[in-house]
């Protein structure tokens, strides 16, 4: 099968955020089973999103090796040889063996079998659903709050800055419509009176998301509508769990993602 | 770079985001279009040859830019080789749309600047951190100081 490697590669090297780096012992290449005996190789690992690189050494420029961690456990394993700290990270695909790694320390070795845990493409989406439905659920106690408060202000302030943070996401599109970013922050900033900090600090985080030529996100964005119909059994957990927490200081919220 | 292919084969089986049938021409001067079941699965694009279960190739779309070309059509390049593009003809603008702002969303390094940019949203709004109650505010991964990129 074909691979973008140079991309891949280019991507592992990159300065993006790697998750969690370490020497672990390795047995055998990706593909082929652990040999038995041996007290494995060090290499220098990389974790990176969902990716776990190894290297020869922290300043190796290619990449030995990639695990794709979608669709995996991590387990503490037993070692071959007497090695300690050993763990195995397991496919549930027919003829896919188990990587077996061993970390230098107990302290590492449970670092890495969390950080490999958490490493899915799924659960990183789940955090992201269930922080984008808990902004929603603040901004609108939030408007709630300053509405019974300066009740003419914020209804007409409301559905105006709504627009304006739909404009916003759209501008940080990369060859879309040319306003300028800045010029349509600072009119959400001017309008904000009857609104709480969230519309004005806008500016923050969506010009940070801005400079790096990136789509910046925001609860008002129909962009992630889409990630609302992926997980309705864990999500909707996760939601009654965070509402029973916060009961009793929110007012009825509306329900917005459905399974 | 070794990496376990019946892996990436059982990853091109999960549940796909989106999925068509779309005409795909490679990066190389001169490649012909051809005929793709092309499959979007978490961070990476699959692509098959329509009659066959195994994917000719899978590209990782990290650090990937997302260019509308000719009506209905649109690229798919790398950031360091930008004008290396794969080519995607779409049976329609609303499906060379709905596949554009699907993989503008696809990265794992996308989901991370949005669950950053909520974090920190939430923390001004409420005043709390809402990745306390799940017990991961100290990960790596969750980290404002990760964008540097």
């Amino acid at each position: 099968m074909k691979l973008n490697e140079r991309s891949v590669t280019h991507y592992a090297l990159s300065d993006s955020p790697a998750d969690h780096m370490g020497f672990l012992r390795t047995w055998g290449s990706p593909g082929t089973p652990p040999t038995p005996s041996g007290t494995g190789r060090r290499c220098w690992f990389v974790l990176k999103g969902n990716l776990l690189f190894s290297f020869e050494s922290r300043k190796g420029r290619t990449p030995l090796s990639l695990v794709v961690l979608e669709g995996c456990t991590v387990e503490l394993a037993e070692a071959p040889v007497p090695e300690e700290f050993a763990f195995a990270i397991c496919f549930d695909a027919p003829g896919v063996h188990p990587h077996l790694l061993a970390a230098e320390g107990p302290a590492a070795q449970e670092a890495w079998v969390k950080a490999l845990s958490r490493a899915s493409f799924g659960y990183m989406r789940l955090v992201v659903r269930e922080l984008e439905s808990q902004l929603q659920d603040a901004r609108q106690s939030l408007a709630l709050q300053h509405h019974s408060s300066w009740k003419p202000a914020a209804s007409c302030c409301k559905p105006q800055a709504r627009n304006n943070q739909s404009v916003v996401l759209e501008n940080g599109h990369p060859l879309s419509k040319d306003c300028s970013p800045v010029g349509l922050v600072e009119e959400a900033g001017s309008r904000s009176a009857g609104l709480g900090l969230a519309e004005r600090e806008l500016q923050g985080p969506a010009s940070l998301l801005l400079g790096r030529g990136q789509s910046p996100v925001s609860p008002e964005t129909s962009d992630f509508s889409t990630l609302h119909d992926w997980y309705g059994q864990e999500i909707m957990k996760l939601q009654q769990h965070w509402q029973q927490r916060a009961q009793g200081s929110q007012p009825e919220c509306e329900e917005q993602d459905k399974p | 770079m070794r990496y376990n292919e019946k892996e990436l084969q059982a990853l091109s089986r999960q549940p796909a985001e989106m999925a068509a049938e779309l005409g795909m021409r490679g990066p190389k001067k001169g490649s012909v279009l051809k005929r793709r079941l092309v499959k979007l699965v978490v961070n990476f694009l699959f692509y098959f040859r329509t009659d066959e279960a195994e994917p000719v190739g899978a590209l990782l779309l990290e650090r990937c830019r997302v260019t509308r070309e000719e009506p209905g059509t649109f690229s798919i390049s790398f950031v360091e080789d930008p004008e290396r593009k794969y080519h995607f003809e779409c049976s329609s603008e609303e499906q060379c749309q709905e596949w554009m702002e699907a993989l503008r969303r696809a990265s794992y390094e996308f989901m991370r600047r949005s669950l950053i940019f909520y974090r920190n949203e939430i923390r001004k709004v409420t005043g709390k951190d809402p990745l306390e109650q799940f017990g991961i505010s100290e990960e790596a991964r969750f980290q404002l100081s990760g964008l540097q990129a």
